[in-house]
């Protein structure tokens, strides 16, 4: 019930936000923000099978190229191409997914990075289809949305972008919120426990697994589409191996516990360099200092510390009645 | 009902179960032990397919299940424990036995993520079913507790209540009395007769001589992955080669 109701304050904010922004850069943080948190939230729901995966970059990558190649050779309009890209970023985790899930825990991340790498290099090679290590330029904005007389969205403005990244994130989160308090997360999480015990009793351990990747980069897949269309280019390495790292901090930092564990994380370690810009060149470092020390005193991430806290305060306000 | 055929299985150089014959019969109670390292662990995991044998069949109910995978052996009837882990530590005891009636409770995939009425029964189903198995395991009055903070003996029975949870006709254990005091090794053999009274098929490993002897119908011996023995509990005890091997092992049969 705070749970609901926390999260309907929070879009409500974030809803009126941009009104109180002073120029379209914050737009812009707040726009990479949700994407970070589609991005963290989707990981985390492949590591509730209790896989640690490191194909996020190269995921994003292929979305982003497959929806910019799709409206830009064949014509197609911008929303089938991202939806498009989404499935088809599925289908190659599907396909992938099999022979890796018969690895576990840091071999099968070993092999999604090489996965990762492997995106990079091909779409550095293949110049025909990608254009090389060059990237794409100019690839089209999502067609516009217009009903007569009530608005129009034709997203020459951020802050179209904005609403449309807002609404992005708000599906997606619905979408994987369904799926971890459905049976197939508690199937997930027992898988995560006792990989061997769940096989025994019958649950098709692989299987599931699979399933949980495929989801989660399929919202990978579709950021990566977002983003091209948003930025209007694209290289090779745009997602290289240090964006998937950062996403895997932000879970790390924010909490893999509960699901509002990555939100958390990708928000403040999102907003955090950008609001200590003078820092800028050091955050890398300051990434770094800051995921040590959560590792070694916050073992349940920044959520933990929130629910620490809140039980602190209430423990206090219990004493005081007394 | 489970019918073994020169089952064997290399690791290396090393013969950890080599050509074993074995039938086991339904509704009977059949013993299988030998000193530590004799391939008893191993031989479970050919049977459920968590690893392949080098040569020889396996075949359930006329069925030849050799190199499946372990949820499809599940599948077909024969579910096992493992000697040292068969709980979901961070769930409840309700938590653990509900995952564990995955087969039985007919929620498909998209049912699932959907929460159809149809699923919403099937999950209260689920929960009373699992209720029965907990109750019949001695265990609710842990019905809510989590799994990692019951003691030693009763983790075990959960991981007895998991397997039955999958509706076994053939339920395999792996020393189900190991590590457990007096009591707790009654209660389990109490709870091990109810499932043969009602006419479960059980494979049992156990280092417990006693209770091996007491319960079992037939004893099949093995060491260095051989066969050395086989027949009723008095014959066993009797035979020569096994008190020898017990001995060398510097055990006491
Ligand atoms: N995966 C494995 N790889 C290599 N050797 C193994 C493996 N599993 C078991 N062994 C060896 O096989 C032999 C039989 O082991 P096990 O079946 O666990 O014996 P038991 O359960 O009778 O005590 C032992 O020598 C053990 O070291
Ligand atoms: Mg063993």
């Amino acid at each position: 019930m705070t749970y609901l109701l926390t999260s309907l304050f929070l879009t409500v904010c974030l809803i009126f936000l941009p009104h109180f922004m002073s120029g379209p850069y914050y737009v812009h943080v707040f726009i990479i923000t949700m994407m970070n948190i589609i991005l963290t939230s989707s990981l985390r729901l492949i590591s509730l099978s209790g896989q640690i995966s490191l194909a996020h970059g190269g995921m994003m990558t292929i979305g982003a190229y497959t929806s910019a190649l799709l409206v830009m050779r064949l014509g197609l309009s911008t929303w089938y191409a991202m939806l498009i890209a989404g499935l088809f970023v599925a289908l190659v985790a599907c396909l992938t997914g099999f022979p890796f899930m018969r690895l576990k825990g840091i071999y099968f991340s070993i092999v999604t990075v090489f996965f990762s790498e492997m995106v990079v290099l091909i779409t550095q090679q293949w110049e025909s289809l990608t254009g090389g290590s060059g990237g794409i330029y100019n690839i089209p904005a999502p067609g516009a949305i217009v009903v007569t007389g009530l608005f129009n969205i034709d997203f020459l403005s951020k802050i179209h972008f904005y609403y449309f990244a807002l609404f992005l994130m708000i599906a997606s989160l619905l979408i994987l919120y369904a799926i971890e308090k459905s049976r197939i997360g508690f199937i997930l999480k027992g898988i995560k426990q006792t990989d061997s015990l769940a096989e025994s009793i019958g649950i098709n351990t692989i299987g599931f697994k699979v399933l949980a990747y495929s989801t989660g980069c399929f919202f990978a897949g579709i950021v990566g589409a977002f983003y091209s269309h948003y930025i209007s280019a694209m290289c090779p390495d745009t997602f290289g191996f240090f964006y998937t790292i950062n996403i895997l901090v932000y879970m790390t930092v924010g909490g893999i516990e509960v699901f509002a564990g990555p939100i958390l994380g990708a928000f403040v370690l999102t907003i955090l360099p950008e609001i200590t810009r003078v820092l800028k060149e050091f955050m890398p470092f300051i990434f770094a200092a800051v995921l040590i020390a959560v590792i070694f005193f916050l073992p349940e991430g920044l959520a933990g510390l929130f629910s620490r806290l809140i039980a602190f305060i209430k423990k206090i306000i219990r004493i005081k009645n007394a | 009902m489970l019918e073994v055929k020169g089952l064997s299985k290399f690791f290396g150089g090393l013969e950890a179960v080599s050509n074993i014959d074995m039938t086991v019969k339904a509704g009977e109670i059949f013993g299988l032990i030998g000193p530590n390292g004799a391939g008893k662990t191993t031989f479970f995991n050919l049977i459920n397919g968590v690893i392949r044998p080098t040569r020889g069949r396996v075949i359930f109910e006329g069925q030849d299940i050799t190199g499946k995978k372990p949820h499809s052996v599940a599948k077909k009837g024969i579910i096992r424990t493992f000697q040292a882990n068969n709980i979901f530590p961070d769930f409840t005891v309700i938590e653990n036995v509900s995952l564990s009636c995955h087969l039985k409770t007919g929620i498909g995939i998209f049912e699932a993520s959907l929460h159809t009425p149809g699923s919403k029964k099937k999950e209260k189903d689920v929960l009373e079913r699992s209720y029965e198995i907990i109750k019949h395991a001695g265990l609710e009055s842990f019905t809510n507790t989590a799994a990692n903070s019951l003691s030693h003996g009763h983790k075990r029975i959960l991981g007895i209540a998991n397997a039955l949870a999958a509706e076994p006709k053939l339920l395999m254990l792996d020393e189900p009395l190991g590590g457990m005091n007096a009591e707790e090794v009654s209660e389990t053999i109490n709870l091990i007769r109810r499932l043969l009274d009602d006419g479960l098929t059980i494979l049992l490993i156990e280092h417990n001589m006693r209770a091996t002897m007491s319960l079992c119908d037939r004893i099949f011996v093995i060491n260095f992955g051989k066969k050395i023995a086989e027949g009723n509990p008095a014959e066993v005890k009797e035979n020569p080669e096994v008190i020898k091997a017990y001995l060398g092992a510097g055990q006491n049969a």
